[in-house]
This record gives C-alpha cells, sequence and structure tokens, in this order.
C-alpha cells in the first residue's frame, strides 16, 4: 500500500523505490563498525536506542495530535522492566525485552485513560508530566528492587547463549530490532489504523461522524507508543548497563520532545532524523566545555524558527522519494 | 415502498422558543429533498434533530421502521445517517485520497497484526479500499486531485472532497448542509449534479438544506417549505412555485 498514497509520480514506481529507500539506510548503517572506534560505536548505538525513543513519542504528539509527555514513564518503565527481570529473576534478554514492550504497552493504556476521559492540551501535558515524575519516585523509593539512586545493574549481556560483550555486537541487535519496530511502526500508519490515528488529529468529531471509533484508536496509539518506548528502555539498560532513575527526569522528556520536533511532527523519517541529530549534537559541542548547552540551543531554535516542520521538510523538497506522505507532513 | 426515513409531529422547543412544531415527512432513497425557508425557520434544527444534536420535545423518527429519537448522534450516525457540515470537517493534512480512505475505514476488513505485519491480506485489503476510493473520486471527477493535499483546494473542491469521503461510507442517507453556499457558479452546478447523481446511481436518499432557490427548484425531486418552525408546504418545484402560503411566507411579497 504503500506507494498508493506518495504524491505525483504512479504508485507501482513509488512502491518499488520506497522498498529500496527503506532498507537502504540500515544497510548503510551495518557498516558502521568497520569504520568506528568504542566511542563512536556507543554512540551509534545510543543513536539507535533514541530512534525508538521517538518514534515512540511522535506517534502520540506527531501523529494522534495529544501533548502527552508519558515518553520517559514508558521508556523508564521499559529500562527497569529489563533490569529487574534479568538481575532479580534471571530471565534472558530476549524475554526480558518482550517483557518490556507488554510493560510499556500496559503503561501506555494508563496513560490513555486520561486522553480517553477528555483530558487535553495542557491538563493532559501536566498530568502525563506527573506520570513521569512519579514513575522517577518509584524508581527512587522501591530501593528493595531497583536499589534507588545506587543504580539497578544488569548481568552481562547474552542472546541465546552467546555472550554480547562488544559495543558492536549490541549494535547489530540494536539494529535488527530498531529495523523491525520501524516497519512494523511504518505498517501500522500506512494502514486504516495510521489514517484513523491521523483524522483524529485533524478533526476528532468528523472522525467519530465517519463511523470511526475515536476511543479505540486513541488507545490504540499511546499503547503501541509505550511498546515503542517500552523496547528502546530495554536497548538502552543494556547499553548502559546500570539503570538509574536520574535518566527518566523531567529534561529527557524535553530531549524527547525536541528529538521530535526537529525532526518534524508526525514523520516517521522524522523521528529518525530526530533520535540521530540531537544524539549527536550535544556529544560534538563537549568540545567546547562551558558553551555546549549555548550551541545546542540555538541549533534547536534556528531549526524550528526556520524549519517549523523539522529536518525531515527538507527531504521532501529535495527528493520525491522522500515525500512520502506518513513519512513526511 | 416504505420510506427510509421518516418524521412524525415532531416538536423542537427550546426555552421559550418553538424550534419546530409538528413537523412530519418521509425521506426515500433515490430521492433529493431540498429545506427550505427563511433565516430562523427550523432547518438547521430540523438536521439536528434528525441527527440526534438535539432531542425532540415530541413526537417520533423512524430510520427504516426504527425509532431513532432520543438516540445519541454517534448511535445514530452508526446506523448510516451521515451529515455534511457548513464549515468543512476535512482532515487538511491528509491528501484527497486518504480523506476518502478514512470514510471506507469501517469496510477494510484487516485487524491489528495482520496491519502492523504487513501480512498479503492486509495489503490486499488496503488496495482493494484504494482502487475503491479512486473509483469514487474519478466518477466525481476529482480523481486528479486524489494525490494532493486538502488544504491545497478550493473551497468548493473541498466541500466536493468532503461529499465523496462521505458517500464513500455508503449511507443510506445524507443530510447536506447547504451543499453549495460560497461556490463559483459553475461549482455550484457541479455540486447539484453531483446530488442528483448520487441519488440516482447510488440510491441515495439526500436531505439538503439550501438557500439558493434557483438550485433547488433545478435539482430537488420534492421541496419542503419551513416558516417559523411549521411546515406550510411540500411538493414538487412546480407545486411549491405556485403555493400561495409559500409565496407568501418564504418569497416575501412576490
Amino acid at each position: 500500500m504503500s506507494g498508493d498514497t506518495a504524491s505525483g509520480s504512479p504508485a507501482p514506481v513509488q512502491r518499488s523505490r520506497w522498498i529500496s529507500t527503506f532498507y537502504l539506510l540500515p544497510v548503510l548503517a551495518a557498516f558502521i563498525p568497520l569504520f568506528a572506534n568504542e566511542y563512536i560505536q556507543f554512540m551509534a548505538n545510543r543513536m539507535l536506542v533514541y530512534i525508538l525513543v521517538t518514534v515512540g513519542f511522535n506517534l502520540v504528539v506527531g501523529n494522534l495530535g495529544q501533548l502527552a509527555f508519558a515518553n520517559t514513564a514508558f521508556f523508564g518503565i521499559g529500562a527497569y522492566s529489563t533490569a529487574i527481570m534479568m538481575s532479580h529473576v534471571g530471565l534472558p534478554y530476549w524475554v526480558a525485552l518482550i517483557i518490556a514492550a507488554i510493560a510499556g504497552g500496559l503503561a501506555g493504556l494508563l496513560a490513555s485513560i486520561t486522553a480517553l476521559r477528555g483530558i487535553r492540551l495542557y491538563y493532559l501535558a501536566i498530568i502525563t508530566l506527573a506520570f513521569g515524575e512519579l514513575m522517577r519516585w518509584v524508581y527512587l523509593h522501591a530501593d528493595k528492587v531497583t536499589m534507588g539512586s545506587d543504580g539497578l545493574p544488569l548481568p552481562p549481556l547474552d542472546l541465546f547463549g552467546l555472550p554480547i560483550t562488544t559495543e558492536v555486537g549490541k549494535f547489530y541487535i540494536f539494529l535488527a530490532i530498531t529495523v523491525v519496530v520501524v516497519k512494523a511502526t511504518s505498517n501500522l500508519l500506512r494502514s486504516r489504523i495510521g489514517r484513523a490515528i491521523m483524522a483524529i488529529r485533524d478533526n476528532e468529531l468528523t472522525t467519530a461522524s465517519l463511523g470511526i471509533s475515536t476511543a479505540h484508536h486513541i488507545v490504540l496509539a499511546f499503547v503501541w507508543s509505550g511498546v515503542v518506548v517500552g523496547i528502546a528502555g530495554a536497548m538502552f539498560a543494556a547499553l548502559v548497563g546500570r539503570v538509574f532513575p536520574e535518566s527518566f527526569g523531567l529534561i529527557e522528556v524535553i530531549v524527547h520532545f525536541a528529538m521530535v520536533m526537529v525532526g518534524g511532527t508526525g514523520s516517521l523519517i522524522g523521528s529518525v532524523i530526530g533520535g540521530v541529530t540531537l544524539t549527536a549534537l550535544p556529544e560534538y559541542f563537549r568540545q567546547f566545555p562551558g558553551m555546549e548547552e549555548l550551541f545546542f540551543g540555538i541549533i534547536i531554535i534556528c531549526i524550528l524558527l526556520f524549519l517549523p516542520k523539522g529536518i525531515a521538510s527538507i527531504l521532501a523538497k529535495l527528493s520525491a522519494v522522500f515525500r512520502e506522505r506518513y513519512y513526511l507532513d | 415502498m416504505d420510506p427510509l426515513l421518516e418524521l412524525k409531529n415532531v416538536s423542537v422547543h427550546f426555552a421559550g422558543l418553538k424550534a419546530l412544531t409538528d413537523v412530519s415527512f418521509a425521506a426515500r432513497g433515490g430521492e433529493v429533498k431540498a429545506v427550505i425557508g427563511p433565516n430562523g425557520a427550523g432547518k438547521t434544527t430540523l438536521f439536528n434533530v434528525i441527527s440526534g444534536y438535539v432531542p425532540p420535545t415530541a413526537g417520533e423518527i423512524y430510520l427504516e421502521n426504527k425509532p431513532i429519537h432520543g438516540l445519541a448522534p454517534h448511535h445514530i450516525s452508526a446506523r448510516g445517517v451521515r451529515r455534511t457540515f457548513q464549515n468543512g470537517g476535512l482532515f487538511g493534512e491528509m491528501t484527497v485520497l486518504e480523506n476518502v480512505l478514512t470514510g471506507l475505514h469501517v469496510q477494510i476488513s484487516s485487524g491489528f497484526f495482520g496491519l502492523m505485519l504487513g501480512t498479503r491480506a492486509a495489503r490486499n485489503a488496503e488496495r482493494e479500499a484504494t482502487e475503491k476510493a479512486r473509483r469514487l473520486l474519478d466518477m466525481m471527477d476529482m480523481g486528479e486531485f486524489a494525490d494532493q493535499q486538502v488544504k491545497s483546494l478550493s473551497g468548493g473542491q473541498q466541500r466536493i472532497v468532503e461529499i465523496v469521503r462521505t458517500v464513500a461510507t455508503e449511507p443510506p442517507l445524507m443530510l447536506l448542509d447547504e451543499p453549495a453556499v460560497g461556490l463559483s457558479p459553475p461549482m455550484r452546478e457541479r455540486m447539484m449534479e453531483i446530488i442528483r447523481r448520487l441519488a440516482g446511481e447510488q440510491g441515495v436518499a439526500i436531505l439538503l438544506i439550501e438557500h439558493a432557490i434557483d438550485l433547488v427548484m433545478a435539482g430537488a425531486d420534492v421541496i419542503i417549505v419551513l416558516n417559523a418552525g411549521q411546515k406550510i408546504a411540500e411538493g414538487s418545484p412546480e407545486q411549491v412555485r405556485e403555493d400561495r402560503e409559500v409565496l407568501e411566507a418564504y418569497l416575501g411579497h412576490a
């Protein structure tokens, strides 16, 4: 169904081109370990984590159009579920990852209740922010399980008995997970479900008047967002090896939100761009001690001033391939 | 043939205002019925009471012989009463095609996991829906705009897209609120032609509010005239034109 909604060119051409472009980026990314040192590789792994963080958040903010900021809650719940399942229960990583996805989905379900009750805009924003802060309090104070501010360590990572000790090993696992999750999200966004979600954003009353259950789709968007960000949390836990409550504070929400805005709201490729750019930039600016926040702030302001639809909107102008509707707003 | 929609002595009274009094009529599939009347005659209230936004104070409304009075709007809409609004209600960020596809939503029979995994069945269902949406757009001569963003179209074109999207839901009954208002003269005629074809080719029962008397006289099968909340006439354009009470009450001092 991909190319059928593309603007301009006939559908079959667009479709075949899209298949190649979708897998082009991950195939290119697969060569990164050949060039990267340990540090760069760690950053590439972080980027994969933040791609999923942004994809999940963008679903609620950009596609569903709800100002819900429960993203750090989903992220933290995913990370802590993974750490708890591995270090306390002794489950293998892949099982912990599935549990993290389910836990994130349940957190999404919980967050959707607010939107279902008709809570919108600033009220929804503050309630969901409070949800994130509440979860941080839980990580801090449930210290028998989470070890509080000392952080909860993960046992060494292995996959089906195969020890994964290097950043490169993690990278290929993360890359595979990211491709699968982004592709699934892309399938959903291009389907009747994605259209219903975006219809709710554009006009909730009319959507209902077409016989579409808006409640059903609001819940779906939140749950899928929770699943995606929960998985990102599981990857984050594996990446850092020890999960701290401070990783899921208010600053983190702002970073997530900036990633969505800089990449492009409602755009899947925008989420990828936002996650990558805003992971790389602060690292780059580290070479200017004392100025890093200033540079970072200025860059975000400039992008949003001149590209209100995010970096993704430039791609739309550059190439018809990128003008795919669900990917670029 | 049994009427699709039947109103029996429907009244709507607000505090101190009799918006509708004792209105009865029936609408059948394939028939274009226009509701005319001066401002404040109760036309919009009539639409509101049929679609459930306002409960009737008295009287009964039947859709396919089942009572719908007092039901909530989404229940009435689920039974196939579709309404367009004066100020659009299109999904502006989406393309024309996607807007129509959204109208086809409930007819696409694929589930969450099929769509997520992109199974062949789910892709086929989407493809069929897309073809159907393109056919509907072609039928209304809107095919060339399929891949354009809705907000880039003119007001009249947007109005047609909204109607195509509504038609996509295959409603037995459509309530059109001033479909031709604000349109250029050629666009107005096209709109009326589209409405005629919906009734003629799709067998939709159409009820429309319209101020443009010339359009109504040319396009409607039956005209209902409201004045001060009461139905003062119902008949063919010729009959209504000759009706003394209509001439006095509605067409003013003509």
